[in-house]
């Protein structure tokens, strides 16, 4: 082969152009980026929580970056307002996810707060939505024949429930909860801060 | 033998492939400077919607007009027998303060105005205009009604501001003038009759549930405010509630959710929750969030379109779409969310419950913007003055 090391030289060049565009320039640019004022750490729990989301799957099927209102009406469907960079700010590695085959969970904590939902919908999502294709959960909780002090029942419809006994909920299915509660990102978001403006025009509504 | 490795002479690039380089190169070069421009509008706009719901824009009058005018009317007359006149009234007289006060807090029981006695429930707008907002409100109501110009300032209404959440909607007249003005004359008592006791059986299906579906608290909040997608209950009719209920049941409206719920009610616990709900008084946490434009909300919801066969939301909603009891429900503080999904609903067959089909051809007739518009509008009310009174110690 001619010229080998003008073409590898150039093949290097690029990759090293692209890696600056694509990897380093932006790092730079979200490495200064505060985290959005209202956004509060996780707690232990809520990082365990975390933990059972990624372990689950749920990222294959739930996306956690909501898109701005000329894109998708996502704000409309109650999935929030477009998330900017610094929303991510304790997220290591963000979960943004690439698929929505169910919500968009960014700000499932604010449109659906309650813990005895969630723990009923992780156990069978089908005991709620008839239709839901969504997997069920049930190894997260435990047939008990009475609750003990301090177990948390949860609450099936009578087609549902047990023939005897109660479910209650492990500990993973209880923190996975709290990590859900926790995703509420409703503050407003900085005006200058990092995010996607898609092809913003003068006029339209964002 | 060793192979001959065959190579090319060195020969120029042809001019056209050169021109399509360099034409794309400065293709990207313009797509990189118009995604910056996106950049700038993008901010620029936010900046100006914060702006917006800052309602910096506004001045006095058109505070005024947009937030007082369709109770106490565009002179400031009032409406006889129900609705107090501001023109020459003793409140405005008095020092700023007053007002300030009445603003932030609203007024439950008798007040007495001029020669006349009222008893209704003026809103408290805490929770939905800002310090200078109503400095401004404040100066203009004063100077147009009262002929007084001495000034308050943001301080003033910050101060007060934080003492206005503990101390709840002034109890009639009498306690203005004991507290703020002794200027302003003998004024009604409060009758004890108004003090509403809470439900204890209701109290208890709500925060901890019947044991068979999940407590209303849980989504709809302690204090019945909702939030996103989860509707804000208190201030809404008691009739109203206790219908929706039963329309879950019957499926003429549609939520799986809700609908679950609602299967594990017994119709007299629909009417308790109604009657719990109609009388809390929360301040509102709902946000323009939507990017609708407001002042297009704002023209629909006060006089409608007629061009599109659109009449006024407050023609059936009431002043400030604050609800008609029993049939038509209060629509202000509102989470757009909601706001937004029910009138989709309509639109869909998801929701077909209203009285005559009458939101079926409403809704049909706002389009996309003007459905983000006045659901950001609403949002920006300020929550009805439900009939409850602070300090309720009776019941549990
Ligand atoms: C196979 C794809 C799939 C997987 C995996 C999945 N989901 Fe879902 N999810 C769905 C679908 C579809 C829906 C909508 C129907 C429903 O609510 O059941 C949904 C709905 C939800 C909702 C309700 C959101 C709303 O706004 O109504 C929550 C919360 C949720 N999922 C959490 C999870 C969690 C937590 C996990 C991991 C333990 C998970 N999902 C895994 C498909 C999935
Ligand atoms: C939903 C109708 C409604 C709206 C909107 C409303 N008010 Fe009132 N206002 C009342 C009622 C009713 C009273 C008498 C309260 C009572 O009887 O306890 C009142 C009383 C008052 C009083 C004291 C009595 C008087 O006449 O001087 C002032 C001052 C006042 N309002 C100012 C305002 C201003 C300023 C605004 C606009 C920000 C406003 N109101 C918006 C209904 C309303
Ligand atoms: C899991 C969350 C959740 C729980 C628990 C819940 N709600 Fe709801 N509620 C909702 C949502 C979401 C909606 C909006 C449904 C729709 O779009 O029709 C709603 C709607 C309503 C409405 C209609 C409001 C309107 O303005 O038309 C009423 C009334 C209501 N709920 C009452 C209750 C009562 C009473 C309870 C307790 C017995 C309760 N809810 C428990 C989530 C919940
Ligand atoms: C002709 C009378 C009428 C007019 C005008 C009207 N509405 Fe309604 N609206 C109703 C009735 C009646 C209901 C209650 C339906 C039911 O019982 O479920 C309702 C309910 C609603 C609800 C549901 C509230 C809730 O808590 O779920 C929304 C949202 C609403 N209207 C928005 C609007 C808007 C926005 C406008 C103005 C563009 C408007 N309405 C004008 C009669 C009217």
């Amino acid at each position: 082969m001619n010229r080998m090391v003008p073409l590898a030289i150039l093949a290097l060049a690029i990759l090293a152009f692209a890696t600056l565009m694509l990897v380093i320039a932006p790092a730079i640019q979200i490495r200064s980026e505060a985290p959005t004022p209202g956004l509060k750490p996780y707690t232990a729990q809520q990082l365990r929580g975390r933990t059972q989301y990624v372990a689950q799957g749920c990222i294959y099927c739930h996306s956690q970056q909501p898109r701005s209102i000329d894109q998708a009406p996502d704000a409309e469907r109650g999935w929030g307002r477009a998330s900017v960079a610094s929303d991510y700010a304790y997220d290591r590695p963000h979960l943004l996810g690439t698929m929505r085959t169910g919500p968009d969970l960014f700000n499932v904590g604010a449109r659906l707060p309650s813990r005895g939902w969630h723990l009923t919908h992780l156990y069978q999502p089908r005991a709620i939505f008839g239709w839901s294709i969504m997997p069920a959960y049930p190894y997260l909780f435990e047939r008990k024949e009475h609750a003990e002090p301090g177990d948390v029942v949860i609450i099936l419809p009578a087609d549902r429930a047990p023939k005897k006994g109660v479910i209650v909920a492990k500990r993973e299915a209880l923190d996975l909860v709290a990590y859900l509660q926790s995703l509420d990102h409703t503050f407003p978001a900085p005006t200058r801060a990092v995010r996607d403006d898609g092809y913003a025009e003068k006029g339209e509504p964002r | 033998m060793e192979s001959f490795e065959p190579y090319e002479e060195f020969k120029p690039i042809p001019l056209p492939v050169l021109i399509i380089a360099v034409a794309l190169a400065l293709w990207g070069v313009f797509t990189l400077l118009d995604n910056g421009k996106a950049v700038t509008v993008g901010r620029a706009e936010r900046s100006d919607q914060i702006a917006d719901q800052h309602a910096n824009r506004q001045n006095g009058a058109e505070l005024f007009v947009s937030r007082c005018a369709t109770c106490h009317q565009p002179n400031g007359s009032g409406v006889e027998g129900a609705i107090p006149p501001l023109a020459s009234s003793p409140f405005l007289k008095a020092s700023p303060e007053v007002a300030m006060h009445i603003l932030l807090n609203g007024i439950d029981g008798p007040i007495r105005v001029g020669d006349a006695t009222f008893e209704g429930h003026m809103p408290s707008f805490a929770s939905v205009l800002s310090d200078a907002d109503i400095v401004r409100l404040v100066t203009h109501v004063r100077g147009t009604f009262a002929d007084r110009h001495d000034l308050l300032t943001e301080g003033d209404v910050a101060t007060a501001r934080l003492l206005a959440g503990r101390r709840g909607a002034w109890q009639g007249g009498q306690e203005i003038a004991a507290r703020l003005d002794a200027s302003l004359g003998p004024q009604p008592p409060m009758s004890s009759a108004t003090q509403a006791a809470i439900d204890p059986i209701a109290q208890k299906l709500v925060s901890q549930g019947n044991g068979q579906t999940w407590a209303c608290a849980s989504c709809h909040g302690m204090r019945g405010q909702g939030s996103a997608s989860v509707p804000r209950l208190a201030g809404l009719p008691a009739a109203y509630i206790a219908k929706q209920l039963g329309d879950y049941v019957t499926g003429k409206r549609r939520n799986e959710t809700m609908q679950l719920v609602a299967r594990t009610l017994k119709p007299q616990d629909m009417r308790r929750i109604g009657d719990y709900y109609s009388v809390m008084r929360a301040p509102s946490n709902a946000r323009a969030s939507l990017g609708g434009d407001l002042v297009r909300g704002e023209r629909l919801v006060l006089d409608g379109d007629w061009a599109r066969g659109l009449p006024s939301c407050v023609s059936c909603h009431g002043p400030s779409t604050f609800g008609v009891a029993p049939s038509f429900p209060a629509l202000s503080a509102q989470h757009p969310e909601y706001t937004a999904a029910q009138l989709t609903a309509w639109v869909s067959g998801t929701r077909d419950n209203s009285t005559g089909r009458l939101m079926n051809g409403i809704a049909a007739r706002l389009n996309d913007a003007d459905r983000r518009a006045v659901a950001d509008y609403l949002a920006t009310l300020p929550p009805v003055p439900a009939p409850a009174t602070r300090g309720r110690t009776n019941g549990k």
